[in-house]
């Protein structure tokens, strides 16, 4: 299993756009950008609504299941920060609530070869600091 | 089809020494690609009034300084001081297919008569991809905090998803990583000319990023590359034979900054931009006599041959198989060896080899009979520009 505890993740900085999301993951929800014209929901937030062009947007919470839309496991160690956590498996999740939002994550609590297209994950949340609470996706349970 | 089909050419190509590392200032490799391309269309280089390029660092985390690790319109002019100089363009969104469909458009229009293109790139000492910070800022704030860096992985987890939903294996990747090495053979100009790359190696070396190991990655280098475009009748005065550009398309894949592996946006950028390069052409793939389709990670060329039409989705590791890409096979691919074989240099390399293979200029890898020549420029998903020379239209 990739050893996570000598990682330095960098900080996600929350923008007007985002904040809504960060402030949700605080609180151990997640939340998605959603139109109010059409209701499409989108990840990573955007000022429009990429279905409509609508402006009037919110975020509601999703439920966390989903499944590994795509997923890589990192060799290389240029990046210092997480050179401590290879070979570790970067996942995109797609969301039972949301199709074709896609979240990147890591896939926690397992072995990176656990990492395939199309397995079931559920959501859950690593504390980076006072803060800043990620997401992050586990194996769904059964 | 196009009004303007073939009524613009590539006339001369020129090239830089590639190296490994920054021996000498980019502005050096630059002016050497541009000073051989003129001489190959035998022109003076007063003779040049448009310049146009795509100047960016595709390395993260590193200085951009015009001249050292960037050659900008701007310090090409400052060194030429061209008397004539009367049209100059740096695009910013289209890669630099764009720059060549610029100078396209230029000539058509008639704002200048002898256009030189150039791409110039820079290997930074260190880590490519340079990632220090402890914040991960604007769209990074979604992909940073989870390890995802550098491009690599971004076309990577297109890869598993393409792998995967068509039950398909990397290892027949290693045919095309062979065979553009062994195009590579041909060119002496690339940096991976005289290094040869077997089945083996292939399957021994290192895993970066999986699906990627090592031969799946362009090396990053220094040099650069140039074109000089006129129009037509003026290209046939000129001492090369003309590549006339039949048709190009181009098309940004609309994604929202940030957004991550998604393998539709690779393919619908794809067949966004050769839908319009087919149609403008008049030509289909059938027609195609040899293809140049960027390869800066080998999983682009997938993308490339399904979306531009040369094969099914989920088939293009098996079309590449039994021969079909080399230089004698039904679709000789990446002939100068690619990014794969000559080092990260972007997608203008490819477009002069496409303008060769059709002007009948490819020396000993120069494909039999060739005339309707392919070129994808870059990779779909980033700035998908096609384009199709012919040397004898028709
Ligand atoms: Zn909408």
């Amino acid at each position: 299993m990739s050893d996570w505890s000598k990682v330095t993740r960098p900080i996600p900085v929350p923008n007007e756009w985002t904040k809504p999301f960060w402030d949700a993951a605080k609180q151990g929800v997640l939340a998605l950008q959603r139109c109010r014209s059409c209701g499409h929901v989108q990840h990573p937030p955007y000022a429009t609504c990429t279905q409509c062009i609508g402006v009037d947007l919110t975020f509601e919470p999703v439920r966390g299941a989903g499944t590994i839309y795509a997923y890589t496991i990192m060799y290389h160690t240029g990046d210092k920060r997480f050179a401590s956590a290879v070979p570790y498996a970067s996942i995109v999740v797609e969301l039972d609530d949301a199709p074709g939002a896609l979240l990147a994550a890591n896939l926690l609590d397992a072995d990176y070869t656990e990492a395939k297209v199309g397995r079931r994950v559920e959501v859950m949340f690593e504390q980076l600091n006072d803060d800043i609470t990620l997401p992050q996706f586990r194996l769904a349970a059964g | 089809m196009w009004d303007n089909r073939c009524k613009i050419a590539v006339s001369g190509v020129g090239y830089s020494k590639v190296s490994r590392t920054a021996d000498r200032p980019l502005a050096a490799h630059a002016l050497d690609a541009v000073r051989d391309a003129v001489a190959d269309s035998g022109l003076r280089m007063q003779d040049i009034d448009g310049l146009a390029t795509y100047p960016e660092l595709p390395a993260t985390g590193h200085a951009e300084v015009d001249g050292i690790s960037i050659v900008s319109v701007n310090c090409m002019m400052a060194m030429l001081k061209l008397p004539a100089l009367t049209w100059h363009i740096q695009v910013g969104t289209t890669n630099i297919g764009g720059a060549v469909q610029q100078a396209t458009n230029a000539l058509l229009a008639g704002v200048c008569t002898y256009a030189v293109v150039w791409r110039a790139m820079h290997n930074p000492a260190g880590t490519y991809q340079n990632l220090p910070g402890a914040y991960a800022q604007g769209a990074a704030q979604f992909t940073g905090p989870y390890g995802f860096g550098g491009p690599g992985q971004g076309m990577a987890v297109a890869y598993t998803r393409w792998l995967e939903t068509n039950n398909q294996s990397r290892d027949k990747m290693a045919t095309l990583a062979v065979t553009q090495r062994k195009h590579t053979q041909h060119n002496p100009h690339a940096y991976f000319h005289g290094t040869e790359l077997t089945r083996e190696d292939y399957f021994a070396s290192r895993m970066v990023a999986y699906p990627f190991c090592l031969f799946d990655c362009d090396i990053p280098v220094q040099g650069a590359v140039a074109v000089v475009l006129t129009t037509a009748d003026r290209a046939r005065d000129l001492k090369p034979k003309p590549a006339y550009i039949a048709g190009y398309g181009q098309r940004l894949h609309f994604e929202t900054a940030g957004r991550i592996g998604s393998l539709s946006s690779y393919m619908e950028g794809g067949s966004s931009s050769a839908k319009l390069t087919w149609e403008r052409s008049g030509f289909t793939p059938k027609d195609v006599d040899v293809a140049q389709i960027y390869d800066g990670f080998s999983a682009s060329v997938i993308y490339g041959l399904e979306s531009y039409g040369f094969c099914k989705e989920g088939e293009a590791l098996d079309f590449i198989q039994d021969g079909r890409i080399e230089l004698d096979g039904d679709l000789p691919l990446n002939t100068f060896g690619g990014s794969l074989g000559t080092g990260r240099i972007h997608g203008l390399w490819h477009i002069i080899e496409g303008a060769l293979q059709a002007s009948g200029r490819a020396g000993s890898r120069q494909v039999k009979d060739a005339n309707v020549s392919f070129v994808g420029a870059s990779a779909p998903i980033v700035t998908g520009t096609t384009f199709i020379f012919v040397g004898d239209p028709y």
